[in-house]
């Protein structure tokens, strides 16, 4: 439906797309502040009722709703906030008393930094591991590979990481065992504090992206055109990298991004375990203590974090198998 | 139960608390910077101590501001800000604050300031921990520079003991939104709440020589096993709430040692009284001879506990009642309970769930002894989450959890008295409403510790309330860190540690 | 069955013992409750996070309950709420996709953005509030966990999907003038089987981890049952000793997901 042009017209075409994607994305984060404000709404007690604690009498609940603005119908209280955020005010958080955008200011970087950092190693890795497994189909490295990436999602998350700090923080005393990123930090300290939340991570989402690139590359090389390509004396590797790849990038690219997608709502585990300042934790408490206003921006930054993922997934998808762009 | 000395406490009634002897006679030694680890932490940190709901919170505020009474390791209040505070009917209390002390930006503390902090907790708006003790306070008032007046709605005689908790804490009159901005014995240089705070040292404070600390760092570890790494590691040098099965870790390495506090702080079933079948009295002998507090005491506690017997006052604590006979295991009595009370094979839901320590293997412990007399008890986990607003006391059968508090008679007129909101039990007994009016205003010591021993009596063989054990508190702690002295108010040496520890590197 | 038995002949010996450790696995979780020696909660042990004996095979746990029973019921619920799950996800996602990639049009756009909206919730913190205001049960945590991966099979179906139905061979199909499901049933589906088998054994190994992940914040099986990843969570203080109880249940669930993907990769057919 979109241009479907030819490969020649391939930079202009891809504009109206990406506007197109950006509509939808507005209509994805309207849809997700719904479901988020629905889902808050069938939690017992408010952020009232939660602050007070135990020792809450009738009168002080009653008192900390109206100041907190919770006497008032959710429809309402929807759309102030909605109204809030097409000024892109992300409003007071009902619980720290201070604006939810310095709250997340605080934080967002710590978790972009570490989902970065992730990437920068998973990505790679689990593109080598995938390749040169599907290069080498059945030969030994193949099954080694296989069993490594299976071994690494073979035990849960937080044994993982705990198995690490106990080794290399408690036995070993190599690495801090807290991740406490600061302003004051230098570079090689913020890597150092973080090297183990970034190893759990990776051994996490690893797996699947490579899995994913090898089944997709081992799919396609069954392909008359892999043969043709053999029969014409290309080598394996070269056919893989230059036919197979671009061929089935699609899968790939999406596995990854949405393996990429984990680390920032899915690091809560990594969070908890190494006491990191990050958003996912931050998350868990904007529901704990029903924060309303800070759990929607935490909402708001993870869903536009996935969409951002999948849109690059789908250009680079686009761009490499342009006759996706006739559907 | 504490390892005082005689002169540490005699000491301690004068210019505060001094460090006792537990750990290491060496003089203290100024200087040095330490981060401490509490459990718990969120965006809800706060720096006013009305509104302190957490460890993390109690040891921040004690580090930034001072009460006007503090706890004593006798569990009995000591002067603090205040000099002196008399009272003739105890219902009529006058304060003489303590001359020259500054806040940390700069002002004299005098009695507006008081006036101001005890005043604040009696508006809902704000939210305190402390407004149903507030409304106690019929009037305060300022007399002079120096003196304050504080008048109670009937006599009673723990007004210092209650001052002393840190929601009572003195702000700078007029302060809407705390900052920090006390008498304590650190600065605040750092708030992130949910992060950290960072408090320096305070030259100008009033105990002279103290805070020993040029810098203390406080982060939470909400992970129990995190926290612990985190200690033997090196990357914090005190932490709370250790659990009973991490002290062999602890200990086993050379450099770290755990400080045990047996404390009044307890889980307990909750019976309903005001409902069926949890109302049944039978059914309440029978649950009460079901628990096996020694396998709770070793199995879940690892020895780290006090027997209780359903009644919240601990074999510590002056009022202790010693007479009352020790509720034991006993399954052909729970049996005959059961039976007389008709609920053989009838489904009863327990609510348990992380909120409540020790609460669902406590549960798991009298699910199975259940099982053998013929009850079907079966357990529902709850998340921590919302627990304290849609579980707690909601059903016929949930745990609760009571933090240790300074007096006998505020556990008792919090959790046990008719009217009380937190009457967790729902039970009603007039006697023991009457007793427990009566003590607080009974200026004859021998009588008002009859009082209690008859309001225990009751509370153990009637009320719902059934209390296994009382868990003790384990901090670990580097072993360079001296001064340490468990209190029986909490962990952290009752969340005072701050001013009280030294480093000795 | 035939297909099968020449499978099973024809297939290395990897495989077979692949396929040997799933069959255990069933095996156990059909039968394990009847085997268990004590009872699941039942206080047998006076110490705690004992070593093998005679009475109690895998030593005991952090209360001194019996770890193998444990372990026999724990497999049972993991096997059923990880199998159960997973094939939920996949047979959703799936058809899901290929309606949406043959449909096309505004039918895929919305279908897209639900599966996007349900997908950028994190799945843990979906469970928090879902746990949180339902109160926990299996039902609850069979349907948190096949929510979670619906969208994620969807993805990969059809981004799948799209790309075979740019393929020559559909084209042709579409050219002879076959209707939709006869495509997708004849033309596009097979030749995504091994990608989304694949993807099934790994959103196995994936339940089964994120309800150990649950377990980590509170939110798992009620006790005193348990799944496997919460046995491990529960003894997680015995790890320095190197307790039977934590090992027991950490190498169970490794010797689980690993088996079932290797048995999945054995079951791609030879020769395509």
């Amino acid at each position: 439906m979109v241009g479907g042009m030819s490969g020649s017209h391939r930079q202009q075409s891809l504009w109206p797309l990406l506007l197109r994607r950006i509509g939808s994305a507005l209509v994805t984060l309207i849809m997700v502040s719904v479901v988020i404000f629905a889902l808050a709404g069938l939690l017992p007690g408010d952020a009232a009722q939660e602050a007070l604690g135990q020792s809450a009498t009738p009168e002080q609940v009653a008192a900390l709703r109206h100041e907190m603005g919770l006497d008032q119908p959710a429809p309402v209280r929807y759309a102030q906030w909605l109204a809030g955020m097409a000024r892109a005010d992300a409003g007071q958080s009902l619980v720290a008393g201070m604006p939810v955008a310095e709250i997340i200011a605080e934080r967002l970087p710590n978790t972009l930094m570490l989902a970065g950092m992730t990437a920068a190693l998973a990505v790679p890795l689990a593109l080598a591991m995938g390749i040169t497994a599907a290069i080498r189909r059945g030969s030994w490295i193949d099954r080694a590979i296989n069993l490594a990436s299976l071994s690494m999602v073979a035990l849960p998350e937080f044994l993982v990481a705990t198995l690490g700090v106990l080794l290399f923080c408690v036995k070993l005393m190599w690495l801090p065992s807290l991740a406490m990123v600061s302003a004051e930090a230098t570079w090689s300290e913020t890597l150092r504090s973080c090297a183990l939340p970034i190893l759990s991570l990776t051994v996490v989402v690893v797996a699947q992206m490579a899995r994913m690139t090898r089944a997709a590359i081992a799919d396609q090389l069954d392909r008359p055109y892999v043969e043709m390509a053999r029969l014409k004396g290309a080598s394996l590797s070269r056919v893989v990298l230059g036919h197979v790849l671009p061929n089935c990038l699609g899968p790939i690219v999406n596995a990854m991004a949405l393996s990429l997608s984990y680390l920032m709502g899915g690091a809560i585990i990594v969070e908890t375990i190494f006491n990191f300042p990050g958003l996912a934790s931050l998350m868990v408490n904007a529901v704990t203590s029903r924060d309303m206003p800070l759990l929607q921006a935490c909402a708001m930054i993870f869903c536009s974090a996935y969409l951002l993922l999948m849109l690059a997934a789908d250009m680079v998808a686009l761009i490499a198998n342009p006759r996706l762009r006739a559907q | 139960m504490m390892d005082f000395s005689r002169r540490s406490l005699l000491a301690g009634m004068g210019a505060g608390l001094m460090p006792a002897t537990a750990w290491g006679a060496a003089l203290p030694k100024r200087g040095g910077s330490i981060r401490v680890a509490t459990q718990s932490s969120s965006t809800a940190d706060t720096l006013d101590p009305a509104k302190g709901a957490l460890s993390t919170d109690y040891v921040r505020h004690f580090m930034l501001y001072s009460g006007l009474t503090r706890i004593g390791h006798d569990m009995i209040a000591h002067p603090a800000l205040a000099e002196r505070i008399e009272s003739a009917d105890r219902a009529t209390w006058h304060i003489t604050l303590r001359k020259g002390v500054h806040f940390h930006q700069g002002g004299e503390l005098t009695s507006a300031d008081v006036v101001f902090s005890l005043l604040r907790h009696k508006d809902p708006k704000l939210g305190s921990k402390m407004a149903s003790i507030a409304a106690q306070f019929t009037q305060v008032r300022a007399d002079g520079r120096y003196g304050v007046v504080i008048a109670l709605s009937g006599p009673n005689a723990d007004l210092p003991a209650m001052l002393a908790q840190s929601h009572f804490l003195i702000l700078r009159k007029g302060t809407a939104k705390p900052d920090g901005n006390g008498t304590g014995p650190f600065k605040l240089a750092e708030f992130k709440p949910g992060i950290r705070t960072v408090a320096v040292r305070n030259p100008d404070y009033w105990v002279s020589g103290k805070p020993y600390l040029d810098r203390i760092e406080l982060i939470a570890i909400p992970d129990e096993v995190s926290r612990i790494n985190a200690l033997l590691a090196g990357d914090v040098q005190l932490i709370n709430a250790v659990a009973p099965q991490s002290t062999k870790r602890v200990e086993s390495s050379p450099a770290h040692v755990i400080a045990t506090t047996p404390s009044a702080l307890y889980s307990n079933l909750i019976s309903r009284m005001d409902r069926l079948p949890s109302g049944n009295p039978d059914f309440i002998a029978a649950m009460k001879h079901l628990v096996d507090r020694p396998l709770i005491k070793r199995a879940l506690f690892r020895g780290f506990a006090t027997i209780g017997n359903d009644q919240p006052i601990p074999p510590f604590h002056p009022y202790y009642n010693p007479h009352i006979p020790q509720t034991t295991l006993d399954l052909d009595r729970a049996r005959w309970h059961i039976n007389r009370s008709g609920l053989r094979g009838v489904r009863l839901p327990i609510y348990a769930g992380p909120a409540v320590e020790g609460a669902v293997d406590m549960a798991s412990v009298l699910q199975e002894y259940g099982a053998r007399v013929g009850l079907d008890l079966a357990i529902t986990r709850v998340p921590a989450d919302g627990y304290w607003s849609t579980h707690w006391m909601r059903h016929p059968l949930s745990f609760g959890s009571t933090n240790p508090r300074p007096t006998a008679d505020l556990v008792f007129s919090l959790f046990y008295k008719s009217d009380a909101a937190w009457n967790e039990t729902g039970w009603k007994n007039p006697r023991f409403d009457q007793l427990l009016m009566a003590a607080r205003g009974e200026v004859d010591e021998n009588r008002r510790r009859a009082m209690y021993h008859e309001m225990q009596a009751i509370v153990h063989d009637q009320c719902g309330s059934i209390i296994p054990v009382f868990i003790s508190l384990i901090d670990g702690l580097d072993r360079r860190l001296k001064g340490m002295n468990p209190h029986p108010m909490g962990g952290l040496m009752g969340y005072q540690f701050a001013e009280n520890v030294w480093w000795a590197a | 069955m035939k297909q099968f038995a020449s499978l099973w002949a024809k297939a290395p010996a990897a495989n077979r013992i692949a396929a040997a450790f799933v069959g255990f696995w069933l095996l156990l979780a059909l039968a394990g409750p009847w085997l268990a020696p004590h009872p699941v909660g039942a206080f047998v042990d006076e110490d705690v996070f004992s070593g093998l004996s005679a009475r109690f095979w895998l030593g005991s746990d952090y209360l001194g309950r019996d770890v193998l029973s444990r372990l026999l019921y724990g497999t049972r619920y993991t096997v059923v709420l990880g199998l159960g799950a997973a094939l939920l996800a996949s047979l959703c996602g799936t058809s899901i996709a290929l309606a949406a990639s043959l449909c096309g049009g505004r039918v895929d756009e919305v279908i897209s953005r639900l599966m996007d909206t349900l997908i950028s919730i994190p799945s843990k913190i979906l469970a928090l509030v879902l746990v949180a205001a339902c109160g926990s049960s299996l039902p609850l945590l069979l349907l948190i966990c096949a929510l979670t991966y619906v969208p994620g099979n969807f993805r990969i179906a059809r981004a799948l999907a799209m790309n075979l139905a740019a393929l020559d061979f559909v084209a042709a199909a579409r050219a002879r003038g076959e209707g939709k499901w006869a495509i997708a049933w004849h033309e596009v589906l097979p030749n995504m089987v091994h990608p989304l088998l694949a993807d099934l054994g790994l959103r196995f190994v994936f339940v089964v981890l994120l309800l150990s992940g649950l377990s980590f914040l509170g939110l798992g099986v009620q006790p005193p049952y348990a799944d496997l990843g919460s046995l491990v969570r529960e003894n997680i203080s015995g790890l320095t000793e190197g307790a039977p109880a934590i090992l027991a249940p950490a190498l169970a669930i490794a010797l689980l997901t690993v088996g079932t993907n290797l048995l999945i990769d054995a079951m791609k057919p030879e020769g395509q």
